[in-house]
This record gives structure tokens, C-alpha cells and sequence, in this order.
């Protein structure tokens, strides 16, 4: 019984040294501005990118600023909605489906390529599928092994699909009767380039980025079809968080993220890291088409 | 049927469900292509060369150590949890009580909705309503494996000798101490042996939830394997591999000290306080990995749909084709898991063969089927077989190691003599050996089907079919209507394959020798694993 005692004594010990621990972080606790974005591309590049960012925002906005990854695009709409996020960097779709429910999110702004963004299908090269001249040329995908990105992409499923669809081409067409989800942009060329995919869509701005790099095989990997535009990613901020942060966040936070610019070294890199030149003021009535679409393929209920 | 002939159908009934690896082999093939083959070969050779980057071993270790923590404590909550409702949910408790057994089988409903769902549905339902929080993923876990553990406490309460209990209370003990003191002392070394297998479980469920992004190492492994970063994904693959490697090691060892009748009561105190310890060191832990395992879980309910939404939702849906492709792929998976693991055994019934399947089984439960599901994606198309393999070899490893262990624990006498008479390698190992197990392997296998059907939904979600696809697609689009409809049909699938399986092992069990049905209900793993 009395070694049965030392235990007691040690988990109480222990109980009373978390529930310290507990309370200091509490106390130490400032506000924080918790900022997330959906898990596009692969990680390591969203940490690189969403690290300096946070730093920015941190020296600019003078709060603490968190980053959290999110490994899946319905798990950050969910976690803006919860209100785990503050700050989320959101495709046209996912960004859409997180505002109709969550009353009073705003849209903040997008990047100066996101109100006409683009698609490209892309195929391997020994799959001898040739470059498309319209959009009609889609229809030569019918029977083939394709894949998208994440079913919640915006310009790696819904638009392609949507361009698709009006091709002809309907999911169960595809070789194997249904198309592949790959998971991100990186997933999409990867998989492509190695031939496990014949064909797929993916955002022209990661197709783009990657091509400059180097780190496209474009001996075996081709653009084939480029989409007309479309509005796509953009900023959304709760609707509370002037409440939080005091009277007119939201204009410091639009103020910050329209100011970054080519004149500092770590600006122009995240700028570069996001593939654009500068952020601009975006609207909600941009992503009407978005919403239409994403009614009429059923991934908005 | 003669006696003869009976006694014969068992080992032979053993071997064929492997016949389910015909068609599913033909779809698979016919659908290859050399794509990926080159991939597949790189992911082999990888293993050999696992990244040794010590930011990547960091990272993996951080994510094992999170996975490790995680399924800890939902290991001990539904441990705990589950024994209390085992308790509730029998007859007898509330039987000695007062006359009070109507109870147990309310309780007995109540447990029987939250196991026929697995524990990534409830997963992904609890990360829509609590956001991101790492409890989603323990409470996730601790749902179904609560309700396991209480049903598998009440078939052994039901099934012990309940005279000493009556004894007791005819002495005037009180009813609640007497069904304590007459019926607990049984439970120990069961719920030891129940408890070390579900251990195992939890750390395969933590991992497997990690896969769908709830953090840890299956978080790592999915990254890797979708960047194609093979070397990068054997750091981790190595590393659970490690871990689960020993955890086996640890688990078959207090096993075998059961089988030898070693008093585990000494040992049961000190035990409790190591696994109280371990508990709340684990919540410490978690804290020190900056996962803020003590921030308050807060509910953020949805607006439930209407009837209206409902309705629409119940005509949108072809249940034909999503019900018997579900079913198919279960059928499929339990006839690869079932009947593999004999006919590998019965081809070279040798120790270095045995030794080599042996690694080859432990490699195949080590990977998490969705992503084994990935990798044949590489080479062939989506497919219900893609999604029927995938979640079959998985269970094939659990069958193979089941197996091997059931054969050793034997006693070989037979064997050898029938060696010794002259009969051939495999002939000797089939009547010698394995004709013994064969009844109650199969009465396991009857219950792997329950277990394999409600992972389905796990294989789906990649393979691209079933229900676990359109559960993911519905999810996607926050169509709440579309998902409470397929929860209720997983619901009704689950309990229907039950009720079947059930059926299938008291047939299997009953033996007009009487000889098998004692034996299988001693407290040996292949009642309730």
C-alpha cells in the first residue's frame, strides 16, 4: 500500500504541475490573430510562405499572429466557421461554401492574377493527347485516365469540371469510370509527369511557378488547354473582428496586405512565394459565377 | 454429413475464400498500365533508403509522439468507459441488483449505434461540428472502441458461471458486492488480454485518422506519399514500424504469460497506476508538442436540415449500386483476409518461409489501407477491386499474425508424428496442424467481416467508391441532409453484416463432439479480438 501511496503522490503532483502550466499560458494569453489557408499546395512551401507572412503581419498589425496548417479544404472551412480561424486564405469555391456559413464574413482582398484566374489541363506526353484548340477539343479526354486535384478545388476540379461539362465530358467517362483526386496541385503534375495519370487540370499559377523553377519534366509533361477566366482565391476575415481588435482592424488588416510590395526583400519574397505582384481590394459579388457553378455541380448545397 | 466429412469441411472451407482474389486480381490487371510502375519500384527501393534529413526525422518523430499520446488516452477513457457499460448493459448486473434486467437492454441499444460506425466517419462528423481540436480525434476513437469494449465485457459476464454470485448473495451479502466479488475476479485476465489488443488498435486508429488529416504520423505519411516523397515516407513508415513492431513484442509477451496461468492479480494495482500515470503524463506530453490538448472542446452546431431537404435527400441517392458495392467490397476484402493466410502457409509449410510471411504480414498491417489504396492507384484505375484489395491485404496481415500465433500455441504432436509416419510436408500440416484451428479461424474470420465492413468506408473515400465516396463527397459540400441519409444506411449495413456474422460463428462453433465449443470459450483471442 505504501508504493501504492508514491503513486498517488506522483500523478497528483503531476496533475497540479499541468493544471500550472495550464493557467500560465492563460494568463500570458493576448489575443492572437489566428490565420489559416487551404492546403493547396504542399506543405512545406505553405509553412515557408505563411511563416514570413505571419511575421509581417505580427510588426504591421502590432498582435500576436498565428499560422495553423490545415491538412484538408472542408476542415478549414469548418474551422472559420468555429471560429478557430480568423484569417483565411480560401480558393473561389471553398471561400464561397465558408461565407454562407459564416454570417458576416467579409472578403478582404485577392491577389492582382485571382479576378482572372485560370485552369490548365496538362497531359503526359506519351499518352499522344493532342493540344486542344477549343474548348470543344475537351471532348478527345472522354476514356482517358484524368485527375484532379482536391474534390474542393476551385481550379483543380470545380472549374474544369465545369468546362468540361460543357465539352460533353461527364465524370463517368473518364477511363475507369471516374476521375482521380490527387490532392493538391503538386499531386496533380507529379502524378501526371510519371504517367499514373494521362491527363488532369490544375491552377495555372502553381503550373506557372513550378515551370519556372525547374521543377517541371517538360519532356514528358505539356500544357494542352488553358480556360477562359474566372475569379478565384481571396481573403476572408470574420465579421466580429473589429470587436476583438478594436475599431477598424479590418482597414489595418486590408492596409497591410494592399502595402506589401517589391521594395522590401521579405515583402517581395512572400509576394513572390503567393505568385503575384501585389494584393487588391476584391468584392463578394465576384464569386456569383463561382456560386452558380458550385450549385449546379452539387458541391453547394 | 458423416462425422468424417465434417470434420474435413472446415480446413478445406478455409481456403476458399481466396478464390475472391481471382476477380479481384483480373479487374485490377486488366486495368494496368506502366505509368506508375516505375513509382511503385521506387516506393520498394526507398525502404532501403529512408531519409535521414533531420528536419524530415523531427517532424516524423513529432507526429509518431502525437499519434502515440493520442492513442493512449483514448485507449484508457475507452477502457474505462467501456468496462462501465459492459457492466450496465448485462443482465446479470441488474439482474443481482433488483429485478431490473429491462435496463441492460436499453443500455444494450445504446451501445449498439456508436460501434456499427468507424471511428474515421466519426471523425470527420465530430471535425465539422468542434473544428480543429485534438480531442476530435480522441473522442473519435474512444466512441466506437467504448461500445467494443462493453460488448465484448458483456458476452463474458453473460457466458461465466453465475452460481458462486447466487451463492454469495444467499449468504446475505449485498447484491452489488456479491456480483463484484464472485464475477470480477473472472473478467481480470480477459479484459488484460482484450485490453492489450485494443491498444494496438488505438494506435492504428490514431494513425489511420491522421491519414484524413487529424495530425500525427498517418498526417506525415499521407504529405509524403502525395508529394511522392518516398524516401521521406519510410523515415516515418520505419518509425511506426519500430513501435509497432515492439508493441506486438510486449503484447504477445502478456499473453503468453496468461496462457501459462501466471497470477497477473500482483500485478494488476501496480499496472493501474502505470496506465493512470501514462494517462496524464500523456496530456503533459501533448502540451510540451504544442498541441493544446487542454483548450475547451466547444460545440459549433449546424443548422440541421428540414424535413423537406431530407426527404429530397433519401430520392437522391441509387442505394442499389452504393449498397452492393459496399457489401461487395467487403465480401471481397474478408475472402482476401480469410482465406490468404492458409494457402501462403500450406505452400511451403517451412520455418524460414514462415518467418518470411511473417514479415511480409507485419509490413502489410502497417501500412493504413487508404494508402496502400494509393499506391495501387498508381498503376491501375479506381475501382471497387482497388478498394477490396487494399482494405483485404490489410486484414490479411491481422489474419496471418492470428494464424501463426493460434498454430504455434498448439500442441504439435500430431504434426510431428504424422511427419514421422511419412505423410507429405503439406498433407501433415493440413490434418496435423491446422485442422484443429481451422473451425475456430473461420469463426474469427466470420467476425473480421464485421470489422472489415465498417472499413469500408475508410478504403471508399480513395478507391473512389461505395459509401465512404459519397460520404467524403457530401462532407465536401456540407450537404448535412445527404449525410445523415448515408449514416443511416452504414448504420443498417453494419448491423445486418452483424447479425449474419453472428449467425455464421455460433454455426461454425457448435461441434456435435462438443470438444471445440469449450475451448473457444476460454479466454483465448479468438473469441472477441
Amino acid at each position: 500500500m505504501i508504493k501504492g501511496r508514491n503513486y498517488i503522490k506522483a500523478s497528483v503532483l503531476l496533475l497540479v504541475n499541468i493544471l500550472m502550466l495550464n493557467s500560465s499560458v492563460s494568463v500570458s494569453a493576448q489575443e492572437t490573430l489566428v490565420i489559416g489557408a487551404i492546403p493547396d499546395q504542399n506543405p512545406e512551401r505553405l509553412n515557408r510562405l505563411y511563416g514570413l507572412l505571419t511575421d509581417e503581419l505580427s510588426k504591421s498589425l502590432k498582435v500576436p499572429v498565428r499560422y495553423i496548417p490545415v491538412t484538408n479544404y472542408p476542415a478549414t472551412v469548418t474551422a472559420f466557421r468555429t471560429g478557430d480561424l480568423d484569417l483565411v486564405w480560401f480558393g473561389g469555391l471553398s471561400g464561397v461554401q465558408a461565407r454562407l456559413q459564416t454570417p458576416n464574413a467579409k472578403v478582404l482582398a485577392q491577389r492582382d492574377i485571382d479576378a482572372n484566374f485560370r485552369s490548365v489541363f496538362i497531359s503526359n506526353k506519351s499518352s499522344q493527347i493532342p493540344v486542344m484548340k477549343t474548348e470543344a477539343d475537351l471532348k478527345r479526354l472522354s476514356g482517358r485516365r484524368f485527375t484532379f486535384g482536391s474534390e474542393s478545388s476551385t481550379s483543380g476540379r470545380l472549374m474544369p469540371q465545369h468546362f468540361l461539362q460543357k465539352a460533353g465530358v461527364s465524370l463517368n467517362q473518364f477511363k475507369g469510370g471516374r476521375p482521380g483526386f490527387s490532392g493538391s496541385h503538386d499531386a496533380t503534375i507529379a502524378l501526371v509527369q510519371s504517367g499514373a495519370y494521362e491527363a488532369g487540370a490544375l491552377n495555372k499559377q502553381v503550373w506557372d511557378a513550378r515551370v519556372k523553377k525547374g521543377k517541371v519534366d517538360q519532356k514528358k509533361v505539356q500544357i494542352i488547354w488553358v480556360t477562359p477566366p474566372y475569379a478565384d482565391y481571396h481573403w476572408l476575415i470574420q465579421g466580429d473582428i473589429n470587436e476583438r481588435f478594436g475599431e477598424g482592424f479590418t482597414k489595418k488588416v486590408k492596409k497591410t496586405l494592399f502595402g506589401l510590395n517589391q521594395n522590401s526583400p521579405t515583402q517581395r519574397r512572400i509576394l513572390s512565394l503567393f505568385g503575384a505582384t501585389r494584393f487588391i481590394p476584391a468584392e463578394a459579388s465576384q464569386y456569383k459565377d463561382i456560386e452558380r457553378i458550385g450549385r449546379q455541380l452539387g458541391k453547394i448545397k | 454429413m458423416t462425422e468424417k466429412g465434417k470434420s474435413l469441411s472446415a480446413p478445406i472451407l478455409a481456403f476458399l475464400p481466396a478464390i475472391a482474389l481471382i476477380p479481384v486480381l483480373s479487374e485490377i490487371f486488366k486495368e494496368v498500365h506502366g505509368g506508375g510502375l516505375h513509382l511503385l519500384g521506387k516506393f520498394a527501393l526507398a525502404s532501403f533508403q529512408p531519409s535521414l534529413d533531420p528536419l524530415i526525422i523531427q517532424h516524423a518523430f513529432r507526429g509518431l509522439q502525437i499519434t502515440i499520446a493520442t492513442a493512449l488516452i483514448s485507449w484508457t477513457i475507452s477502457m474505462c468507459a467501456g468496462s462501465l457499460l459492459g457492466v450496465l448493459s448485462s443482465n446479470v448486473f441488474w439482474r443481482s441488483y433488483r429485478n431490473l434486467g429491462w435496463l441492460s437492454s436499453v443500455f444494450n441499444s445504446l451501445i449498439s449505434i456508436p460501434r456499427s460506425i468507424h471511428e474515421l466517419v466519426w471523425g470527420l462528423l465530430l471535425l465539422q461540428l468542434f473544428g480543429l481540436n485534438p480531442w476530435v480525434a480522441i473522442v473519435a476513437i474512444c466512441i466506437p472502441y467504448s461500445a467494443l469494449v462493453a460488448r465484448v465485457l458483456r458476452d463474458q459476464l453473460e457466458s461465466l458461471d453465475h452460481r458462486p454470485m447466487v451463492a454469495i448473495t444467499k449468504n446475505g451479502a449485498s447484491p452489488i458486492s456479491a456480483f463484484f466479488t464472485a464475477l470480477m475476479p473472472a473478467m481480470v485476465p480477459i479484459m488484460t488480454t482484450y485490453g492489450s489488443y485494443r491498444l494496438e488498435c488505438a494506435l492504428r486508429g490514431a494513425t489511420l485518422l491522421g491519414v484524413f488529416g487529424l495530425g500525427g504520423i498517418g498526417t506525415e505519411l499521407q504529405l509524403t506519399l502525395q508529394s511522392l516523397e518516398f524516401n521521406e515516407m519510410w523515415t516515418s513508415l520505419w518509425m511506426l514500424g519500430v513501435l509497432m513492431f515492439g508493441l506486438e513484442k510486449t503484447m504477445a509477451q502478456i499473453r503468453k504469460r496468461q496462457a501459462k496461468s501466471i497470477n497477473l492479480q500482483k500485478f494488476l494495482l501496480p499496472g493501474l497506476f502505470i496506465i493512470m500515470g501514462l494517462f496524464i503524463l500523456c496530456f503533459l506530453w501533448l502540451q510540451i508538442l504544442e498541441v493544446d490538448i487542454l483548450s475547451t472542446l466547444r460545440m459549433h452546431p449546424i443548422t440541421l436540415p428540414q424535413s423537406k431537404e431530407l426527404i429530397k435527400a433519401i430520392y437522391s441517392f441509387k442505394y442499389f449500386e452504393l449498397i452492393f458495392n459496399t457489401l461487395l467490397i467487403m465480401v471481397l476484402a474478408t475472402g482476401i483476409a480469410v482465406g490468404l493466410p492458409p494457402v501462403m502457409l500450406i505452400l511451403f509449410p517451412t520455418k524460414k518461409w514462415v518467418t518470411a510471411l511473417n514479415i511480409l504480414w507485419s509490413f502489410l498491417r502497417l501500412i493504413p489501407p487508404p494508402l496502400s489504396a494509393l499506391l495501387l492507384l498508381l498503376i491501375t484505375t479506381p475501382s471497387v477491386s482497388v478498394a477490396a484489395l487494399a482494405l483485404g491485404i490489410h486484414n490479411l496481415g491481422i489474419m496471418g499474425r492470428l494464424l501463426k500465433e493460434g498454430l504455434e500455441s498448439q500442441n504439435n504432436a500430431q504434426h510431428q508424428a504424422m511427419l514421422s509416419a511419412g505423410a507429405g510436408m503439406r498433407g501433415a500440416w493440413l490434418y496435423g496442424l491446422f485442422s484443429k484451428q481451422s473451425k475456430s479461424y473461420l469463426a474469427y474470420g466470420a467476425y473480421r467481416a464485421d470489422v472489415i465492413v465498417r472499413e469500408t468506408s475508410v478504403v471508399g473515400v480513395i478507391g473512389g467508391v461505395g459509401l465512404g465516396w459519397q460520404l467524403q463527397e457530401s462532407l465536401s459540400s456540407f450537404g448535412w441532409s445527404e449525410v445523415i441519409v448515408i449514416i443511416a444506411i452504414y448504420i443498417f449495413i453494419t448491423r445486418g453484416v452483424e447479425t449474419v456474422s453472428n449467425n455464421i460463428r455460433k454455426t461454425l462453433l457448435i461441434d456435435p463432439t462438443k470438444t471445440q465449443i469449450n475451448n473457444v470459450f476460454q479466454p483465448n483471442r479468438f473469441v472477441f479480438q
